[in-house]
């Protein structure tokens, strides 16, 4: 079974595979775009998302060799600070942190990434759009060059309107996906602030 | 001013008695459980957590010569007397119990 899905929130995608998996599968593979592959399992399964920051390749290896000692394969992350994905056979020990500091020290990992995704995406779209933001978003029939454009009429105007159509999406969906994306990220961001202050 | 680990949580106390013996990761979760009579059971992301804070502060650090897939880890000079703090906070604590019966 192959499904498609795209997500902000760690928590969601986390608590998403994890009833996939409820209803009789494994994970196989998950790619970088929203792909995720699943196979049936006589076995059930269960998967747990951590996030870590960019560690050196010896931390990384120890890192991964602690989790794989207590079961867990490691689907896919990778060094330079990105999520975990861990996968193991569910026999009652199937939690990634034990006790309260730990699962706060999570939460923070969690806030601080959302948060610099939320930056860094904000800083992008102010460097490309000169920093007029608001414009880029809203202002769409600014994103048509032709000259006269809007004062042609029928279908001289669908025909140029439609034309230009593709190439004036060029100059505004980046605007309106990196506004997405700052919004959702902030939105995670309050949703793990919630969660770690749920314990301490 | 007092150092943020202090007083140790459960996690980490148990981690650093565990330590008076040279254990790599997995062997740590096992002694944990063993001493705690089964109460204390470190999970894969709380011992690697604890494990990178205490030797981050230089409590514990990797036994040298110890070759293989896994670090090997001991308690330090300064972890002992980390210890030695909290021997005394606790049995300062535990007098007042008796006291106060």
């Amino acid at each position: 079974m192959r499904k498609r899905k795209w997500f902000a929130d760690l928590l969601k995608e986390e608590k998403w595979l994890n009833d996939r998996l409820a209803e009789g599968y494994a994970c196989r593979r998950i790619g970088s775009l929203g792909g995720y592959a699943f196979e049936p399992s006589d076995r059930k399964m269960v998967i747990r998302l951590d996030y870590q920051r960019q560690m050196s390749a010896e931390k990384y290896e120890e890192y991964k060799g602690t989790y794989a000692d207590f079961g867990w394969t490691h689907l896919k992350g990778n060094r330079w600070g990105s999520v975990q994905y861990w996968q193991k056979p569910a026999d009652g020990r199937d939690e990634i942190f034990s006790d309260a500091g730990s699962q706060v020290a999570f939460y923070k990992r969690l806030t601080h990434y959302a948060l610099t995704t939320a930056c860094l995406f904000f800083v992008y779209t102010c460097a490309i759009f000169n920093g007029n933001i608001f414009a880029a978003l809203f202002d769409i029939k600014a994103s048509y060059l032709t000259e006269g454009l809007w004062e042609k009429e029928g279908a001289a105007f669908w025909r140029a309107f439609l034309f230009e159509t593709p190439f004036a999406m060029l100059r505004f969906l980046p605007a309106w996906i990196f506004g997405i994306a700052i919004v959702m990220s902030l939105y995670s961001y309050f949703h793990y602030l919630k969660r770690k202050k749920e314990y301490a | 001013m007092k150092h943020p680990l202090l007083p140790l949580s459960e996690t980490m106390h148990y981690i650093l008695l565990a330590l008076k013996e040279p254990l790599h990761g997995y062997a740590i979760m096992q002694a944990v459980e063993q001493m705690s009579e089964g109460t204390v059971i470190l999970a894969a992301g709380t011992l690697y957590g604890a494990v990178e804070n205490l030797s981050k502060h230089g409590w514990i650090a990797p036994v040298p010569g110890e070759m293989g897939r896994r670090k090997v880890y001991r308690i330090t000079d300064d972890g002992e007397r980390i210890l030695a703090i909290e021997r005394g906070r606790i049995e300062h604590l535990l007098s007042l119990y008796e006291m106060r019966g």
